[in-house]
């Protein structure tokens, strides 16, 4: 019965069944739906034998073995449910328990336990064990042994069977170092090492493959049983790379997130503000009514008063000026159909492009065809990354901007062997475990592209044709000039050059910096340059990552002006006309309104005061409008200088779904009723369009079939031509001479997180990391009050010394309204700079 | 007991920086200080390169390492089988009368510290008591005390 082949036949309680060489008994026999219990096993980690629930009887051995690492060999019988396998079930079962407290009636892991449903299984009624449990006592005044490990983390000890899958999940998984196993026997416990917490990223997860309740989280503790909540498959509304999502509820209360396990996108693991995400819909402050502005204050209105007045108001403009000066900005945070809904209002019912989605990018693109859009379009997948040989990512801050890309990135370079060269302003975390980490000078990406580039066709590197031509469009255009610019050493960029022509599948990962950078078509070709020279475009894959749930959905929605030609057809296919307007960008509209040529403006769901660079101009842009709507779901800056608020519905609360960045449409569904009045942004633009005597639609079922058609994946290939890419060193206003950095805080993605209590209890406010260098020299410590000054706006910030940051640079942190730093953000500038000043007294 | 970190870091300067000597250097900064102090888990993963939880653990794990201050004179009661059985338990209690600590506790003037540790491989003169490095066997438990100040 033995095989040649690659698979293995062996027989599990009777069955033949037949599966590759290097399958564990355990998954053999769960392929044919045989189970057999496990606590320390789990399928993204590598096995550890720790546990021995998982015993099953294999013929001719000696003992009783664990079937999670145990591999399968030829003609092996193996027994999964013998007299022998449950009486060493049983026995394992007897020894978890023997100091195990039994707490279960106040244990929040009671009703979804593996070891209280296994006992209740094998019937483990009573011990033999009849000394004193041994116990970790926490505090000789509680019944209850809690310790917090980390700000959202509880871990009872007690409870605790010594699985490790949290520590080593954390380590290997999540790259972290703050859990460990201490003492040893029976008072071996899990801890932190003494002053530290756990409080990645990812912190969350660890509680989540806790089999027991030894770990559990703060916000679902002495809250609810499980057996009293209703599950509802949702999708992550916080970033593009859209985990799936489990939402716990009760009538309107959601109690936790858990993961939905996707292996094409998340693995199982999702990041904290995922996880705690859920609890932005659930804040005490959420808009319930409409409010129409009186006088020096917004009254609660009827929807029927407020979209009375948007229909007339609108309708006058649109009569009177043309439906060209109203401008709408809808946030890419929002659901597809909202998306849609929105930019067919503007098209068909106003006859303009003056839609936009892009509240954070410096300088939008006027033209349509760019570099960029072609490079965002190009497909790619997060479960590919790991079969690259080489991952090659330029200026992102993975961890705070792509938690999971992160994840799949670490898997293939510690799981897969992957090298990993990441280029950025200031060293990351992900670089930590990077083959080569080139912190290159703030600005400078290009440049260094332009000198891999050369390095490339200098060593003769290369098989695209063109490749002399190339050079001679470059500028820098020696890669000696190329290393002085950007600060890298020659060897270190031929090195990388040598590598990538090395390998047969690569990745290469761009990420928010390029994007939001005003720089964005150059860096857009030097990409383009470099893949065409290494042959990246045929030997693997590139991805300029859109950052927020939705913005893949937005672009492919067309939800902004200055479209390809092909998205334009797609349009007129659909709709049958195109309005015969440029369209303004938000930028344009910016400036257009401070012109006052742009009459209104309604935004749905985007905090412009705080999102867009330079704050003080959106201020004085915003103000001068005749007429403001503005939509969210709790009040903001923005709409404290709306003349009509609306009440919005958030993710949870209705049916819909959002593009990630792999262009994957991902439905979720409402969890609970709309909050208050609110209501989803596709109803609300209905119900104005409606003002208009020209409903979008009677049912949503009509926007599917449209949607679906925008989404389609463009099948015509794209061709690349080579690009003239010159570094042009930027003026700078030598008072100002500090570059500032401006991203997402670890755990606070999007403005609203700040209303999620875990989220805020990682962090609550505000601050500017700067080096330890730069610390010693103005003599501050953590903590002292810096101010940070540009040429447009100061802002006072407390400052926190990061390893993680070089000299040259500060970084600060977007999404903390008392803090609103875009005010020292310039649109024009490519690299905001800033000087300080420290605060006395602090 | 406050101890200084420059103190520490000698010890460890003095110690090969190589992560297989992690061990040793926490032994050589316990012959020092009599335990390890705080500050010296953070010091060593410094040094070593090495996750503090890694160090940690091991120093958790072994029960030779101690994480609190230690009197300069161990009391060692060995409570194997054995032991056990010809009254460890006694020669605790009578311990515990003559200087006033229980196992794990170090007296206030820093001088005794008492442990109890499993079989030490002396049975067959059962009970057994190590102070400091010396053996005492068919310990009387009304002479502990006295064998205590004598060694
Ligand atoms: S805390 Fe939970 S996951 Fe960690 S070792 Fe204990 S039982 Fe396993
Ligand atoms: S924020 Fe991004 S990485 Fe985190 S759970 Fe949501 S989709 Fe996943
Ligand atoms: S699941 Fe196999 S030993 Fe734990
Ligand atoms: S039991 Fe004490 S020496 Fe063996």
């Amino acid at each position: 019965m033995s095989d040649d082949s690659n698979n293995i036949n062996l027989t599990i309680d009777g069955q033949q069944v037949s599966v590759p060489r290097g399958t564990t008994v355990l998954e053999a026999a769960r392929s044919i739906r045989i189970d057999i219990p496990t606590f320390c096993w789990h399928p993204k980690l590598k096995p550890a034998g720790s546990c021995r629930i998982c015993y099953v009887e294999i013929e001719k051995a000696r003992t009783l073995m664990v079937s999670c690492a145990t591999d399968v060999a030829p003609d092996m019988v193996v027994h999964t449910a013998s007299e022998k396998v449950l009486q060493g079930r049983k026995a394992v079962l007897e020894f978890m328990l023997m100091n195990h407290p039994l707490d279960c009636p106040t244990c929040d892991k009671g009703g979804e336990c593996d070891l209280q449903n296994l006992t209740f299984k094998h019937g483990v009624d009573d011990s033999r064990f009849d000394f004193k449990k041994y116990r970790h006592i926490r505090d000789k005044n509680s019944t209850f042994d809690d310790l917090r490990i980390g700000s959202e983390i509880i871990r009872n000890q007690n409870r605790c069977i010594l699985c490790y899958k949290c520590v080593r999940a954390n380590k290997d998984i999540f790259g972290e170092q703050d859990l460990g196993a201490y003492q040893r026997g029976n008072i071996t416990e899990i801890n932190t090492p003494p002053g530290e917490q756990v409080d990645s990223l990812y912190s969350g997860n660890l509680v989540e493959i806790c089999p027991v309740g030894a770990l559990t989280n703060t916000d679902w503790r002495y809250k609810i049983r499980v057996w009293n909540t209703q599950t509802v498959d949702s999708v992550c509304s916080y970033c593009a790379d859209g985990c799936n999502l489990t939402l716990w509820k009760d009538k309107q209360k959601i109690y936790r997130a858990t993961s939905r396990r996707n292996d094409n996108i998340d693995e199982g693991w999702i990041c904290d503000v995922g996880r705690y995400g859920y609890q932005v819909p659930m804040a005490e402050d959420r808009l319930t009514t409409p409010l129409i502005k009186k006088g020096d204050s917004q009254v609660p209105a009827t929807w029927e008063e407020a979209l009375g007045l948007i229909s007339e108001k609108f309708k006058k403009i649109k009569d009177e000026r043309g439906g060209v000066c109203i401008g709408g900005l809808i946030s890419p945070n929002l659901d597809s159909l909202s998306l849609h809904t929105f930019s067919k209002f503007f098209r068909m019912v106003l006859n303009s492009n003056n839609v936009d989605f892009r509240a954070g990018y410096k300088m939008l693109p006027e033209k349509a065809d760019d570099l960029y859009s072609k490079l965002t379009s190009l497909p790619f997948k997060i479960s590919d990354i790991e079969k690259s040989d080489l991952i090659l990512v330029l200026d992102s801050d993975l961890t705070k901007e792509h938690p999971i890309v992160n994840l799949r990135v670490r898997k293939a370079v510690t799981q897969k062997n992957a090298s990993l060269f990441a280029l950025n302003p200031i060293t990351t975390q992900t670089g930590g475990i990077a083959t080569d980490e080139m912190v290159y000078n703030i600005g400078t990406l290009h440049a260094l592209l332009n000198g891999l580039c050369i390095s490339l066709i200098d060593q003769n590197l290369t098989q695209y044709e063109n490749a002399r031509d190339l050079k001679n469009k470059l500028s820098p255009n020696t890669i000696e000039e190329a290393s002085r610019i950007s600060g890298i050493d020659v060897a270190r960029i031929n090195s990388l050059a040598k590598a990538i022509t090395e390998v047969k599948n690569i990745s290469l990962i761009a990420g928010e910096l390029l994007t939001s950078s005003i720089n964005r078509e150059q860096l857009s070709g030097a990409i383009i340059n470099l893949c065409l020279l290494a042959g990246i475009f045929d030997k693997g894959q590139v991805g300029v990552l859109s950052q927020a749930a939705n913005s893949k959905g937005a672009e492919k929605l067309a939800v902004m002006p200055h479209l390809s030609e092909r998205s334009i057809l797609k349009i007129k296919q659909i709709w049958d006309k195109y309005p015969d307007n440029d369209g303004l960008a938000l930028d344009q509209m910016i400036r257009s309104s401070i012109k006052e040529e742009l009459d209104s403006m309604f935004i749905i769901g985007s905090n412009l005061m705080l999102e867009y660079p330079d704050g003080a101009v959106v201020k004085e842009g915003l103000e001068k409008l005749d007429f403001l709507v503005v939509a969210d779901i709790c009040e903001t800056e923005t709409t404290q200088i709306a003349d009509v608020v609306l009440p919005l519905s958030t993710w949870v609360e209705y049916d819909s779904s959002f593009v990630n960045l792999e262009s994957v449409e991902q439905k979720f569904k409402a969890a609970i009723k709309p909050v208050g009045f609110s209501l989803p942004a596709y109803q609300i633009i209905n119900k104005i369009a409606q003002g208009f005597k020209t409903p979008l639609f009677e049912t949503i079922d009509e926007l599917i079939p449209e949607i679906k058609t925008l989404l389609q994946p463009d099948d015509s290939q794209n061709s690349f031509e080579n690009c003239a890419i010159e570094y042009i060193e930027e003026k700078q206003n030598p008072e100002f001479e500090i570059p500032l950095l401006i991203t997402n805080e670890l755990h606070h993605f999007g403005y609203f997180t700040e209303k999620s209590n875990s989220l805020s209890n990682f962090c609550s406010e505000a601050f500017l990391e700067i080096s330890p260098g730069l610390a010693e020299k103005l003599d501050v410590k953590n903590g002292s009050i810096i101010r940070v000054e540009s040429e447009v706006g100061k802002i006072n910030l407390p400052v926190k010394i990061s390893e993680y940051i070089d000299n040259d640079v500060v970084r600060a942190y977007r999404n903390f309204s008392a803090s609103p730093v875009n005010i020292l953000q310039m649109r024009k500038r490519n690299i905001d700079r800033v000087k300080l000043t420290v605060v006395e007294g602090t | 007991m406050i101890i200084d970190s420059n103190k520490i870091q000698k010890v460890i300067d003095d110690s090969p920086q190589d992560k297989k000597q992690l061990i040793m250097i926490l032994q050589n900064i316990q012959l020092e200080f009599h335990y390890l102090p705080k500050e010296s888990i953070g010091l060593v993963s410094e040094y070593l390169g090495m996750p503090q939880s890694t160090v940690y653990s091991a120093a958790t794990f072994y029960k030779s390492f101690s994480l609190v201050p230690r009197g300069e004179n161990i009391i060692k009661v060995c409570k194997g089988t054995a032991c056990h059985i010809k009254g460890a338990d006694l020669i605790i209690d009578q311990l515990y009368a003559g200087i006033g600590i229980k196992p794990g506790q170090t007296t206030k003037d820093m001088k005794y510290t008492i442990e109890v540790v499993n079989c030490v491989g002396a049975c067959a003169m059962a009970p057994v008591m190590i102070v400091n490095d010396k053996y005492f066997g068919e310990v009387k438990c009304n002479r502990a005390t006295k064998l205590v100040k004598k060694g």
